[in-house]
């Protein structure tokens, strides 16, 4: 009986909501919203070009959590150094009055660990809550000679004729680390071949200048359906649900630890007040729920990991995962 | 489907007025963000770019390539009439654009450079129309050594840009390759010349250099010589071409199309090394190469038809495999896939409303900016007649919002004035700047290629030759390089 009525109620709190779209405000958000917040536009920050593929995710966020909340939310490039700058001006620079939200992605973490100086730390920046993932994907070409040949046989040839297999790379990101993983645990050598970013590192592999790339779904999906390049494994904890054939490299190699992912989260500079952190938090998860908004994801390709989607204390469990890439730096010599 | 029967599918799709009037809000736009000096079309693009989220995938596609080749038109302007880039791919045209200018020829050479836009932008359209995927197919196979090759190539261009002393000229694209290697070395991701500073570790931004040493340094140097306009508009003669114009610039514009073309479709080239280098082939192979500098119309006609031939080149990579060549490709590859539309090989395919709706969009959107440009240019010369006082705090103004556009970094606004400082100073000590800049813009691409190339080399610098395109490029950067040794020795010996 009890459980009756608040279906009803929900149903009618839900088309209240669809009958007046001019609010077009949730209302689990509307009750967490500050008397004197915001006062301006929300900025969403993000440290990369326009186009790319986290501005995209900012973008669409954006979109939803206008709808959700009726804040107008800006969002807002500052690159350079390869998203350092951003970084930086978000950990050390940016007003933490709630009217900044970092939109940014665990290669955060990098920056924080290896290139900072000490300037600022992981800690300047809170999170308040998870958007989605992408997995590394090993691809090979079409029609080359490693085509249909499984990643251990792949890294057997790479062991037996070291340096024959060329592979491209991203110096001083995960595309590099995941490689130097695999070779210090398999003894395979392999030909690093240094691009700018990912995608030009496919691009090469189409073309035939090397024989092994390394990539997301969104960049290279064109060119796997038309047969140019194959995917081999994914360097994430489960197979894709976009890619349900695809092994993942731990269940290939028997091991753990080949988890080389972007996750996409929001962030706040530190400090911010704590109703304005729960509410621009609430705000997030509550678009996250939309599923017009997931499937728009779903289409560019990327997933959600489910332990982050069902996370109560998102800060803890993105900084879990900071701490495993922080033990990788510590094992490789990178950070004493 | 053949190409004619795509195309005029193409138009179908197009032709509603709708998509129409994006195409010429895209076109509009790309004009406005050409003339503005800084702010170029990659900002334009960003800041647009969520409209496109509400608008159909091919309205919103015809609206931002709009922008993309609207901007290369309206580049020329103030490079012509104020000696001031519009965006970098129209910092050649300054040379002799301006030149032009001086002589009351500033409706010559806007003419020109619309006409030559036009042209080469159809030109490469109709190529693109018949030959996208096979283009495309030779594209993709461009690897690190021709890259390599091409770059060569692109820097002994530079050598042909010099045109005083030949040691001070030599002195600037050191210079050029020096401040280029500031920031992440792209090999093993370790700081070069940063010092510490956080802001430069992605290097100096090329927009800051190009808008201070030609922008700010002219400005410095008229508000020093000049109270009033250096050429009041009485002295503007001709608006249009006469047929001397057309003839000269005939051959240029052909050239720079198809070296333009070119470029824009390898991954390396893009816009602004296609204007540079169609300005080094044409001084090259000029009859009297000493009139470049001096207002000769092939300077200005050659790369602005080869800035717009690099656009449509640039197009095709993107729509035939769905690979970006430059950013300004990379943002409309963006666009697409927030629709949930993913280019890539099948494209043409699977989508045939959208890729011929975007050629179609090219081939209107031109038409649409020879006749929006041609009466502007009327228009445009009588800015000449507002006072420098008015008008120079104004270009400054809006430099540096363009500038900080590009990044949203002050740091960048502090570079621009430096180099406006660096650039005032070379040139009153008669330094070129152009050879700076192109050697800014090639060094860093040619030492990631050669880079690239030995890795993936069994046997060391062998696979430059080992590869027919990178090998014939290599050996025509040799060749010319010889032929110019020559001439030198000889013009030194008949001199004595």
């Amino acid at each position: 009986m009890k459980r009756h009525t608040l279906k009803v109620l929900a149903g009618l709190v839900l088309s209240a909501g669809l009958a007046s779209p001019a609010l077009a405000s949730d209302p689990a958000v509307a009750k967490l919203k500050p008397k004197d917040f915001p006062n301006q536009p929300i900025e969403y920050t993000v440290v990369y070009p326009a186009g790319g593929g986290m501005d995209v995710t900012a973008r669409l966020l954006g979109r939803y959590v206008e709808k959700v909340s009726g804040d107008k939310v800006l969002v807002n490039n500052r690159t350079g150094g390869g998203g350092m700058v951003g970084h930086t001006w978000l950990a050390t620079q940016a007003k933490n009055d709630g009217h900044t939200v970092g939109i940014v992605a665990n290669l955060l973490w990098g920056d924080a660990l290896l290139r900072a100086q000490g300037k600022w730390s992981l800690a300047d920046l809170e999170p308040i809550g998870y958007i989605n993932s992408d997995a590394l994907i090993w691809l090979v070409q079409g029609d080359g000679a490693l085509k249909g040949r499984s990643l251990k046989e792949i890294l057997q040839i790479a062991k037996d004729k070291p340096n024959t297999i060329r592979i491209a790379t991203v110096p001083g990101t995960m595309w590099e680390y995941l490689v130097e993983q695999l070779e210090n645990n398999t003894g395979a050598k392999l030909l690093r071949v240094p691009f700018q970013g990912g995608g030009a590192g496919i691009n090469a592999l189409a073309g035939g200048n090397v024989d092994l790339a390394q990539g997301f779904l969104a960049e290279f999906r064109g060119l796997a359906e038309a047969g140019k390049v194959a995917p081999v494994a994914v360097a994430a904890n489960s197979r894709l649900p976009h890619l349900k054939n695809l092994p993942t490299f731990n269940e290939q190699l028997g091991a753990k630890e080949y988890t080389w992912q972007v996750v996409r989260y929001a962030v706040v500079p530190k400090g911010t007040a704590a109703d304005r952190k729960a509410y621009l938090s609430a705000a997030i998860s509550t678009a996250m729920k939309d599923p017009e908004l997931l499937a728009e994801y779903s289409k560019a390709g990327v997933f959600f990991d489910d332990a982050l989607m069902k996370s109560t204390n998102i800060a803890r469990d993105i900084n879990a995962y900071a701490e495993s890439e922080r033990a990788f730096y510590v094992k490789t010599g990178r950070v004493k | 489907m053949d190409a004619l029967s795509g195309l005029a599918m193409g138009f179908s799709v197009m032709l509603t007025p709708a998509n129409l009037y994006f195409c010429f809000l895209g076109s509009l736009i790309g004009t406005m963000v050409g003339v503005l000096p800084g702010l170029g079309p990659l900002a334009a693009l960003a800041l647009l770019l969520p409209v496109t989220f509400t608008l159909s995938p091919i309205a919103g596609l015809a609206m931002l390539a709009a922008i993309f080749y609207g901007a290369m038109y309206g580049g020329s302007t103030t490079s012509i009439l104020v000696n001031i880039p519009g965006e970098a791919a129209s910092v050649i045209t300054c040379l002799d654009g301006h030149q032009m200018a001086r002589q009351g020829r500033a409706g010559a050479a806007l003419g020109m450079a619309a006409l030559g836009s036009f042209i080469a932008g159809t030109l490469s359209l109709i190529v693109l129309t018949f030959f996208a995927p096979a283009l495309a197919a030779i594209a993709i196979r461009f690897g690190p050594p021709e890259n390599f090759g091409l770059m060569a190539l692109g820097l002994v261009c530079t050598l042909f840009m010099i045109t005083g002393s030949k040691l001070k000229g030599l002195l600037m694209i050191a210079l050029g390759f020096l401040l280029s290697s500031v920031g992440m070395d792209m090999v093993n991701g370790n700081e070069r010349f940063t010092f510490g500073v956080t802001d430069l570790t992605a290097g100096i931004e090329l927009l800051a250099v190009v808008i201070g040493l030609f922008g700010i340094s002219e400005i410095l140097l008229n508000v020093e010589s000049v109270a009033k306009n250096s050429l009041v508009a009485d002295r503007i003669k001709k608006l249009i071409p006469t047929w001397a114009d057309w003839k000269a610039s005939f051959a240029p514009i052909l050239r720079g199309s198809g070296l333009g073309f070119l470029l824009g479709i390898v991954p390396g080239g893009g816009p602004i090394t296609a204007s540079f280098m169609s300005y080094a082939m044409e001084r090259r192979i000029a009859r009297e190469p000493e009139r470049f500098g001096k207002g000769a119309i092939e300077g200005v006609a050659g790369p602005e038809s080869a800035n717009n031939a690099a656009v449509a080149g640039s197009m095709i990579p993107l729509l035939s495999l769905g690979i970006p060549s430059n950013p300004i490709t990379a943002l409309l590859l963006g666009a697409l896939i927030i629709q949930g539309i993913q280019p890539g090989p099948l494209f043409i395919t699977q989508r045939p409303d959208l890729f011929w709706g975007v050629i179609a969009a090219m081939y209107i959107g031109n038409v649409m900016l020879l006749v929006l440009n041609l009466p502007l240019i009327g228009l445009w010369v009588q800015m000449l007649r507002i006072p420098y006082r008015f008008l120079f705090p104004l270009i400054v103004l809006l430099a540096m919002v363009g500038t900080y556009s590009a990044n949203k970094n002050v740091f960048d606004l502090w570079m621009m004035l430096g180099f406006g400082l660096l650039g005032w100073l070379l040139r009153k000590l008669e330094y070129d700047i152009a050879p700076f800049v192109l050697a800014f813009v090639l060094a860093p691409l040619l030492e990631q290629s050669l880079r690239q190339s030995m890795t993936m080399s069994v046997d060391g610098a062998m696979i430059l030759f080992q590869r027919p395109v990178s090998a014939g490029l290599v050996a025509a950067s040799a060749l010319l390089l010889v032929l110019m040794v020559i001439r030198q020795f000889k013009r030194k010996r008949g001199d004595s």
